[in-house]
């Protein structure tokens, strides 16, 4: 390969920014597209007359052309301004800022939890060592893969909280209010990594290196780690974007029943009231996060399995 | 705001039995004790269902933010229990005898949190503010539509000039809309429509702490001597420090409360509140809202609503008290006004006076022409079912009136064969139904305090949300005369023949309940209290908590 060694980078951070673009747009496009408009949004519930919706026009400069006030947006979002917020008539930088903290740590505890879990239990249980734990263990994997998040928060909640009084219900103080929405997120991520985990494992203890490695004498708890593993997280490390999908989506659901701040929240209401600006902005966070995050997996495919370092 | 509807109804029977567990076990027991006397110190936690939208008093849209606006900010007036109007920061007002101009007295020795004092200036500051361009349409366009202007006389005394009588001006006055915020505030708040930490009032409380999405936190102001008559103390607040925590599920407000983690709940819907009253430790109250009661609006701009019929067919064949008890068990009161019966400009004469007779129903079907049946059951009229829709905006459904509808659907198929149709959509869906008159019930309430401003808006021909497309004379004539109208007696006489006029002669309603609200609070708070006349929760000015 002639040139650069930068070009990849370059190519990366080029088709990043395309996703970011699309992804703005599709976003700005679907709003629009949405009943109703954005007037109608301002007005919610309230009172409305020819006056309040003429002021509200002229206060947002909603008589612009869509064309021109897509590319307002597109210009302001370059420069790093997300605007104002209708609803809540605050910037929306300020609106997200201050939520971003608190959702970071559940998605951080959740997926910690999560993949920790997972892979303890993909371990515990693969091959055909144990085979009614294995039994037991994927069935309980797809109760949880199953269950609403919300239903296993309200049950979490109920007896751990209401009942025994363990962990407080609502909020962001500190640890104990991170246990149980981390664990009610965590729950469904784990069981599908699971069980996506122990297949991969299964299909590496029958490879010939496998074999080999037991020949030599290698002990079954280090071929599980050192050799069966790292071949069985290739598949896993390809659903991290998954996994930030589900992150995002629970977080609305879980922060919905603790109480807890998050951009979760922020997002649920700005789409029910179409408060356009926050959700462009939360939508192009989103974009920016997944390729980040889809870019981290590729560089840990180069760091799990040697061979594709070469190429 | 409604998480998905199914996932709800499973968690509510799941969690109802989880909790009946918890109940009968040997759980953590709630903080025990009684209130006792009055006492000053402590803090409380308050969870709420609403997270304010803004804290800005002038921007003010939620009836359920109504008990945090009042925690900072006031009003020059105030209701009584009886619906009448007493001082606050106006010690008086007098209606010149054209009803063109009001003069309000100032209370003396008042400030602001900021330091600043309260004086006619910054009763004009606020007001002039409300006007200004793009700050608060809806109050410029409605609440003060007919001021003209605001003069100082001194520094004790203010004069209103309006264009025409007007006596909900003072309504205006005594709502959050009309809270007095400090000039300086008006000037130098950082996002003053959003409100905040940042904006002074001469409340009881100061907000020193705000978490999005998660808590307000509120500290007792020191100063504070000038509690309206209709509060149970004077001087400060008893508690040192109130936090309102939002739990937007209420399964989870409920489970708080048991648990002994909050102290006070507010929205208990009907199928928590055997938990709180079988819990000695815990007491419910309730109040019916103000207002304008909870009411299907009937499209009379097209079929087949257009026919007087049709409408009364409409009414006679929903049995009222049972749909409510099917979906409320007995904590509904029905309304038979678009008045609330809380109200004192209520008609009682309207009661027991129509629904329920579904042989009078037919009757007004076969009558109006609506004669054939289909396949289904459903009425028919050349060829075309009578089929009516109810479009509901998802964002605003609250105390389950989508299950509600449900019933009512059921109700006026089985009992007169129309066929009600419900779409629960999003906010602009419903909006360009309504635009469009795709539409033939429009479902409402309000939380005006008087229930003149909300019939303004609902009933009168140019009303900005006048869904039953009704285009009335007399109805015109007679909303205005009771805006120009300043004696209470004749006040109420001239809505009396408004609601006779809109409800009995035109069959424009089906009016179903009067929306209340609810607290559930620990038997160690005191001073639990509704705010008079809005019937929503008060302000924590007298909650005291025992030792």
């Amino acid at each position: 390969m002639a040139g650069s060694p930068l070009r990849p980078v370059l190519r990366r951070v080029g088709s990043g920014l395309v996703v970011l673009w699309a992804a703005a747009t599709a976003a700005y496009l679907a709003l629009l597209a949405a009943p109703g408009d954005t007037v109608d949004a301002i007005v919610g519930e309230g009172a409305d007359t020819p006056q309040i919706r003429a002021d509200i026009v002229a206060e947002w400069g909603l008589d612009r052309p869509a064309v021109v006030q897509y590319l307002d947006y597109l210009g302001r979002l370059v420069t790093g301004d997300l605007g104002r917020s209708y609803l809540l008539q605050r910037p929306v930088a300020e609106v997200i800022g201050e939520q971003l903290a608190p959702t970071l740590a559940l998605a951080l505890a959740a997926a910690g939890l999560g993949v920790l879990l997972a892979v303890t239990v993909a371990i515990g249980t693969a091959g055909d060592r144990r085979p009614w734990l294995r039994r037991a263990s994927s069935g309980a994997e797809l109760l949880l893969v199953s269950t609403p998040s919300f239903l296993i928060g309200i049950v979490l909640l109920s007896v751990l909280s209401f009942r025994f009084g363990l962990f407080p219900v609502a909020g962001a103080h500190g640890f104990g209010s991170l246990v149980l929405p981390a664990v009610t997120l965590a729950l469904p991520i784990a069981g599908l990594l699971a069980q996506v985990l122990r297949d991969g494992l299964d299909r590496a203890l029958d490879e010939p290196f496998v074999l080999t490695a037991r020949a030599r004498g290698v002990r079954e708890r280090v071929v599980l780690l050192r050799h069966a593993l790292r071949h069985a997280s290739l598949p896993a490390v390809t659903l991290a974007g998954w996994l930030f999908g589900i992150l995002l989506g629970g977080a609305v659901i879980v922060e919905q029943v603790f109480g807890r701040p998050g951009l979760g929240q922020v997002t649920l209401a700005a789409v029910t009231a179409k408060d356009m600006p926050v959700v462009l902005a939360v939508v192009t966070l989103s974009a920016a996060v997944y390729v980040a995050v889809n870019t981290a997996a590729d560089l840990t495919y180069l760091l799990v399995d040697p061979r594709l370092r070469r190429s | 705001m409604p998480a998905h509807p199914l996932r709800t109804r499973a968690a509510v029977a799941l969690t109802a039995l989880l909790v009946t567990l918890a109940g009968c076990s040997t759980g953590p027991a709630p903080a025990a004790g009684t209130a006792g006397a009055p006492r000053s110190g402590g803090t409380v936690t308050w969870a709420v269902e609403t997270e304010p939208i803004t804290l800005n008093p002038h921007q003010y849209a939620q009836a359920k933010v109504r008990l945090l606006v009042w925690n900072t900010f006031e009003s020059l007036l105030t209701y009584d229990q009886q619906g009448r109007l007493v001082p606050w920061l106006a010690t008086a007002w007098q209606a010149a005898p054209d009803g063109l101009s009001y003069t309000l007295t100032l209370r003396d020795k008042v400030t602001f949190s900021d330091g600043a004092a309260f004086d006619a200036a910054a009763v004009k500051a606020n007001i002039d503010k409300l006007r200004e361009p793009g700050y608060a349409p809806t109050v410029a366009a409605v609440q003060l539509h007919n001021l003209k202007e605001v003069q100082v006389l001194d520094p004790r005394r203010v004069r209103l000039l309006l264009t025409a009588p007007d006596v909900l001006i003072l309504d205006f006055l005594a709502s959050p809309q009309g809270a007095q915020v400090s000039p300086r505030s008006l000037r130098e708040a950082k996002n003053l429509k959003a409100g905040g930490v940042d904006l002074a009032g001469t409340g009881p409380f100061v907000l020193d702490r705000y978490v999005p999405g998660q808590e307000l936190h509120y500290k007792r102001n020191p100063a504070y001597d000038w509690a309206p008559p209709t509060a149970g103390h004077t001087g400060p607040a008893h508690l040192d420090g109130i936090t309102y925590r939002f739990l937007k599920e209420s399964a989870v407000r409920v489970g708080a409360l048991t648990s002994g983690q909050v102290q006070l709940i507010e929205g208990v819907p009907a199928t928590d509140q055997p938990t709180v009253t079988a819990n000695p430790t815990l007491r419910l109250s309730r109040q019916l809202n103000s207002g304008s009661a909870y009411s299907y609006y009937l499209n009379t701009s097209h079929a087949p609503f257009d026919d007087k019929r049709v409408r009364q067919a409409f009414r006679e064949a929903v049995d009222v008290d049972a749909v409510l008890k099917a979906v409320y068990r007995d904590t509904a009161t029905r309304a038979w006004s678009v008045v609330s019966p809380s109200s004192p400009l209520y008609d009682k004469r309207l009661e027991g006076t129509y629904g329920g007779d579904t042989a009078k129903a037919n009757a007004l079907l076969d009558q109006a022409g609506w004669t054939g049946r289909d396949a289904d059951g459903y009425r028919t009229r050349a060829g075309k079912r009578l089929t009516v829709r109810l479009v509901q905006a998802a964002p605003y459904v609250r105390d389950r009136r989508d299950i509600l509808a449900q019933a009512v659907q059921a109700a006026v198929k089985q009992s007169a064969g129309i066929d009600l149709k419900i779409t629960l959509v999003d906010q602009g869906t419903a909006q360009q139904a309504f635009e469009t008159n795709q539409y033939e019930v429009f479902d409402n309430s309000r939380a005006d305090t008087d229930a003149g401003a909300a019939l303004n808006l609902l009933l009168h021909s140019k009303g900005g949300i006048n869904r039953t497309r009704t285009d009335d004379r007399r109805t015109d004539a007679l909303l205005e005369a009771g805006q120009a109208t300043a004696d209470p007696g004749r006040r109420a006489a001239v809505y009396a023949d408004l609601q006779q006029r809109v409800v009995t002669e035109q069959a424009l309603v089906l009016p179903l309940y009067a929306p209340a609200d609810q607290i559930a609070a620990s038997t160690a708070v005191g001073g639990v209290r509704f705010e008079p006349t809005a019937g929503v929760p008060a302000s924590a000015y007298d909650l005291w908590i025992g030792n």
